[in-house]
């Protein structure tokens, strides 16, 4: 547990780019027999601490699993995942649950808040389940880059599927975590509401630091990130350093998507 | 459309296994106290028809007044041994036999206890030595010759290891011990026994000394000669009878004894369990409403879809309904046979004679059916008609979000029943209205549906109030908890209301019962003067007792109270007798007008103010009792007093009553220490003398106080065992809504998880929801029950209840329970909850 808790970015401070998450041979495979699908194929993958990382892929490449499995959602068939020095294997449910409260945070594509809860209480909610305060400074400054000031009172079912979206990052910095990794976030939004959201993660990792891994399937959506890394068929095929949406589309169009 | 009913009733199969099971429980309930009536029932026709088998004539007195009904058939006058000779000599009889059979022969078992305790009757009778026309038929060893020789029935025999050979003490009337020899075991007709109450079977002599026939049969049984049918036979008979006597044959014998039975156990028996059985149903359909209601809840964008390509309101309303009563009908059936294993469970308690299987009418069968089919397309009818109002577009739309208010008009309705039904329960409480009962009955109705309908009122506020404590001891679990506690106030209303029928009714026994328990503990304290009491439980006693105990010199004003039944201006009623010697010295009566002396004169009687008020009886009138002897004699009103826990009605004194009753029977014996002896050695002194009276208790003042407090502990008992069906549907209820609460809520619970909520705060998160449901069940109940009580406990001021007393510790308990039922109601939800699966949950739209 202490291992969880207190790995912080010092261990790997002399690095170029220190780690936040890796997977070394990650094999995921779901069924058995002839119905048997592998959804990664031995992936070795690590992602920079402090960057905005895009995944992207064609459908049923295996991006969802990927996040799912580094998030610790999600356990690999053989292979490992690291968040920081932690070994996510090595860890039971408990465990899990634990790194998932302190250390980690989630943005999906949809239902991403608790309907009987205000917008407030969802920003606080993985707070409130570790029985901890929330941080008044800190919170004020996520809800001011959210935009979010008068609608905090709002139940999800009074707010629009951006706002929604919002609230949901803000949820995801509130609890200061190390790594938020989000699954196609603007999947249903307009392109006004994506690139807001996308400016807001964006905004995160260059004022605060903050380290995102963010699964998509759209190129203006990816160009916003610092790298990408394409999968196809539950491998790693290529990445690319400050994407452009245009060279994003190109190797997309190269995959067959 | 029937077809995608059917289809959908199958893939709901887990969900609606619940609903199935508290229509099993109310269906079972109601057959099986048909099937165990019945069954009773056609054990004693058969027993009354093989019994009367040889009987071709019966002759009897008449019956005594106020003595008709019951097992058996009432109780006739007896008639004089001599009128044998006037029956044998009626051309057309073959044999008549004297037939002497009375309750008071009560056998000692072998561990020194009554056979039988307080339970079933024990009668005696004599041997009939005409086996033709006997009812009685030995299976082992023989009949009865000596005067110590006794027969006993093959039940009581069998249950209680007796056997030929062996030494019998016998208490009769209450009096002391005798020794008998078993000679023989008999059966009654082709039963073991008359239906669990033991006879013992002597000579004539015997029967007619320790009976006390005084010259006297209860009956006389007639064979015919071959070729004189039973109907000429009873004719000439009647023509050659008294005017005290009458004849009926022995089929019309055997009718009337089936009739009177078959009405005395509807009344003492059907009766009670089936308002119990509807109880059950009823709590059971709020299970019913709400199941269909979260069902349809869920097949909103299904219906809607259905309604966008085409289908008709009544169609969607149809689907529904279809749905129900398929299920109503399968569960109905499942009761059904419920139902004959609860009425096997119960006939074995009852340790009946039953030998082989239960008595299955078809009746039955159809009642059950209907009765849970219909009670189940009616609960589900409600729902249908919301599902008749989703529009077509809701197909299209997010799943809607579940709280809307509460409608005007529900809130009038709600108000409107409940008004209705508080008036109609004050009506049927406190004024003389003919039907009583059924006022009582739909006031209850009323205000437990009123409650229901204005429940969700009251959920946030509770569930506010409920939820703060478990907010601060159980973090964001116990914070989620009161808010889906209180997300869709209709449904938690509808399953807590179920949980407060049971619970207020439970309540309103409990006021009820501790009020009168506070009401004659008081009453008793000033009834009696007396230090010591003496009484049973059974029949009264003979006077052997009260001798032994006035022979003893510890104790003083050793005092017979008395009893019989005279009627008084056609109506039946108990009267006491007691010597007026020693009346203030065991007595304390508080006398409104006249003196309790008065009694001393000859016929003269007091009598307490509520009879007074009642009948419009003033002091110095002349009443007449009739007594059941025949003898009608005027009675002056020689004072007036006011009714006490032991003494009420008219009271006259040994003298008045001892010429005109058959023989002499005490109700109650008090006594006093004597001078010079302390209270603690009269009672060892008493303690020791009441020993050889196997039958009978013997009480200081304060001991009999908590033994009368006592027993209405068991009767408190007995309504929590019959209310169990009703609260275990409630708590059926709250585990049925919690999982489709979670089921409706998986993916909530594992975007949670996902959040970092671990699997135990999973669970202690649904957990606190039940125990909050529970709770806010528990306050509605104790609240509404509260009300009830006092009501009713109110409303029986004349009886005696003049204190109303608020049990407090039970009502905690009641609380308390309610919370335990809400953790174990919780158990399945919970492990569904932790056993989200949180990708599942995230990923699937
Ligand atoms: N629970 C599961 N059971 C069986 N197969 C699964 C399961 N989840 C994913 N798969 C399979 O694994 C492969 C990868 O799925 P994944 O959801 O990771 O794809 P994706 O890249 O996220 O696709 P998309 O862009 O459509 O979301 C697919 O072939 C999918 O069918
Ligand atoms: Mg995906």
């Amino acid at each position: 547990m202490a291992a969880i808790t207190t790995a912080g970015p010092s261990t790997a401070a002399s690095e170029a780019f220190p780690i936040a998450a890796r997977t070394t041979d990650a094999v995921k495979e779901y069924g058995k027999g002839d119905a048997m699908v592998r959804a990664l194929d031995s992936i070795t993958v690590a992602f920079d601490k402090g960057r905005f990382s895009a995944i992207m892929g064609p459908s049923g490449s295996g991006k969802s699993t990927l996040l799912h499995c580094l998030a610790g959602l999600d356990r690999l068939t053989s292979g490992t995942v690291h968040i920081g020095e932690v070994e996510l294997g090595s860890l039971n449910d408990r465990q899990l649950t634990m790194l998932r409260r302190v250390r980690v945070g989630f943005i999906f594509q949809s239902f991403n808040l608790v309907p009987t809860l205000s917008a407030l209480d969802n920003i606080v909610l993985p707070l409130t389940i570790a029985g901890k305060k929330p941080d008044a400074a800190a919170l004020a400054e996520v809800v001011r880059i959210t935009g979010l000031g008068d609608r905090l009172k709002h139940h999800p079912n009074q707010l629009s599927g951006g706002q929604q979206q919002r609230v949901a990052a803000a949820r995801a910095l509130a609890s200061q975590p190390e790594i938020i990794f989000a699954d196609e976030p603007t999947g249903n939004l307009d392109s006004r509401a994506s690139t807001d959201l996308l400016d807001f993660l964006r905004h995160a990792v260059t004022e605060l630091g903050q380290t995102i891994i963010m699964v998509t399937h759209d190129p203006l959506a990816a160009a916003h990130a610092d790298r990408v890394v394409f999968l196809a068929d539950g491998r790693v095929v290529s990445e690319m350093q400050a994407p452009t949406a245009d060279s994003v589309l190109d190797v997309m169009r190269h995959l067959g998507d | 459309m029937i077809g995608i009913s059917l289809r959908s009733l199958l893939s709901h199969k887990l969900r609606l296994a619940l609903t199935t099971i508290a229509v099993i429980l109310g269906v079972s309930f109601v057959a099986g106290t048909f099937i165990l009536t019945d069954t009773i029932n056609a054990t004693f026709t058969s027993i009354f028809a093989t019994a009367n088998a040889g009987v071709a004539v019966t002759v009897h007195g008449h019956p005594i007044a106020g003595e008709t009904g019951g097992v058996g058939g009432g109780q006739n006058h007896p008639i004089p041994t001599s009128l044998l000779t006037t029956v044998r000599a009626v051309p057309g009889v073959k044999d008549a036999v004297g037939n002497i059979f009375r309750e008071g022969a009560t056998l000692i078992g072998h561990d020194g206890t009554p056979i039988g305790g307080n339970g079933p009757p024990t009668f005696g009778a004599n041997w009939i030595t005409n086996s033709g026309i006997s009812p009685y038929r030995l299976r082992s060893g023989s009949a009865p010759q000596q005067p110590n020789d006794v027969v006993v029935d093959a039940g009581t025999a069998a249950k209680n290891g007796l056997a030929v050979g062996q030494t019998l003490p016998i208490v009769f009337l209450g009096g002391v011990e005798e020794h008998f020899t078993i000679t023989g075991i008999a059966g009654y007709g082709t039963s073991d026994n008359l239906a669990g109450a033991t006879i013992a079977l002597f000579t004539e002599s015997t029967a007619e000394r320790v009976l006390e026939g005084q010259n006297k049969y209860d009956s006389i049984l007639v064979s015919a000669q071959s070729g004189v049918t039973d109907v000429v036979l009873r004719e000439s008979i009647a023509a050659a009878l008294p005017s005290y006597a009458e004849a009926e044959t022995g089929q019309q014998a055997a009718a009337a004894a089936e009739q009177s039975t078959e009405s005395t156990i509807s009344t003492f028996i059907g009766t009670p369990l089936l308002v119990f059985a509807f109880i059950s149903l009823f709590v059971g359909s709020f299970l019913i409403i709400n199941t269909f209601n979260i069902l349809v809840a869920q097949r909103t964008r299904e219906l809607a879809l259905l309604r966008a390509l085409g289908a008709t309101r009544a169609q969607v309303m149809a689907s529904v309904l279809v749905e129900a009563a398929v299920t109503g009908l399968v569960a109905s059936i499942l009761g059904f046979v419920v139902g004959i294993l609860i009425a096997r469970a119960l006939l074995s308690v009852f340790g009946s004679a039953s030998t082989g299987g239960v008595t299955l009418l078809p009746r039955t069968f159809i009642i059950a059916v209907l009765v849970g089919t219909i009670v189940t397309v009616i609960a589900a009818s409600l729902p249908a008609r919301r599902a008749t109002r989703i529009a077509p577009v809701a197909a299209l739309a997010e799943a809607l979000p579940e709280t809307q208010p509460l409608p005007r008009r529900r809130i009038v309705i709600g108000l409107v029943i409940f008004v209705l039904g508080c008036a109609a329960l004050l009506v049927g409480l406190f004024t003389s209205a003919g039907s009583k009962l059924q006022l009582i009955g739909a006031g209850f109705l009323g205000v437990f549906l009123g409650v229901a309908l204005l429940a969700p009122l009251l959920v946030v506020p509770i569930a506010i109030v409920l939820g703060w404590p478990v907010a601060h001891v159980r973090g964001a679990a116990g914070i989620l908890a009161g808010q889906n506690a209180r997300r869709n106030p209709r449904r938690t209303a509808l399953t807590a209301a179920a949980l407060m029928i049971g619970l207020a009714l439970v309540t309103c026994v409990a006021v009820l019962t501790d009020s009168v328990r506070v009401s004659t503990n008081d009453a008793i304290e000033g009834a009696f003067r007396a230090d010591f009491i003496v009484f049973t439980q059974g029949p009264d006693f003979n006077t052997q007792a009260a001798q032994a105990l006035q022979q003893d010199p510890s104790l003083a004003d050793v005092t017979e109270v008395r009893g019989t039944s005279v009627l008084i201006r056609g109506s039946s009623q108990g009267i006491a007798a007691i010597d007026p010697a020693n009346l203030g010295s065991v007595l304390s009566l508080t006398m409104v007008s006249g003196t309790a002396s008065a009694i001393a004169s000859a016929n003269t009687a007091i009598v307490d103010s509520t009879e007074a008020n009642a009948s419009g009886v003033h002091l110095g009138q002349l009443v007449t009792f009739t007594f059941p002897q025949g003898a009608s004699v005027p009675v002056r009103i020689g004072g007036i007093y006011t009714a006490n826990a032991l003494v009420s009605g008219y009271v006259v004194s040994l003298a008045t009553m001892e010429p005109n009753v058959p023989a002499a029977r005490d109700t109650i014996v008090l006594a006093n220490a004597a001078n010079g002896v302390s209270p603690s050695q009269a009672e060892v002194a008493l303690h020791h003398d009441v020993k050889a009276f196997p039958l009978l208790m013997a009480m200081s003042r304060s001991e009999y106080r908590t033994f009368v407090g006592a027993s209405l502990d068991s009767f408190l008992n007995l309504i929590y065992t019959l209310l169990a069906f009703a609260i275990i549907i409630a708590v059926l209820g709250i585990a049925n809504t919690l999982i489709l609460s979670v089921l409706e809520r998986t993916r909530e619970i594992g975007l949670l998880r996902a959040l970092g909520m671990t699997r135990s705060q999973t669970r202690s998160m649904v957990r606190w929801e039940s125990v909050i449901i529970s709770l806010l069940g528990a306050v509605l109940g104790l609240a509404v029950g509260l009300g009830l009580g006092v009501a009713v406990s109110g409303s029986l001021h004349d009886l005696g209840i003049t204190e109303i007393a608020i049990p407090g510790s039970n009502l905690i308990f009641y609380a308390i329970i309610a919370g335990v039922f809400g953790v174990v109601a919780a158990i399945f939800p919970t492990i569904r909850a932790s056993r989200v699966d949180i990708l599942r949950a995230i990923t699937t739209e």
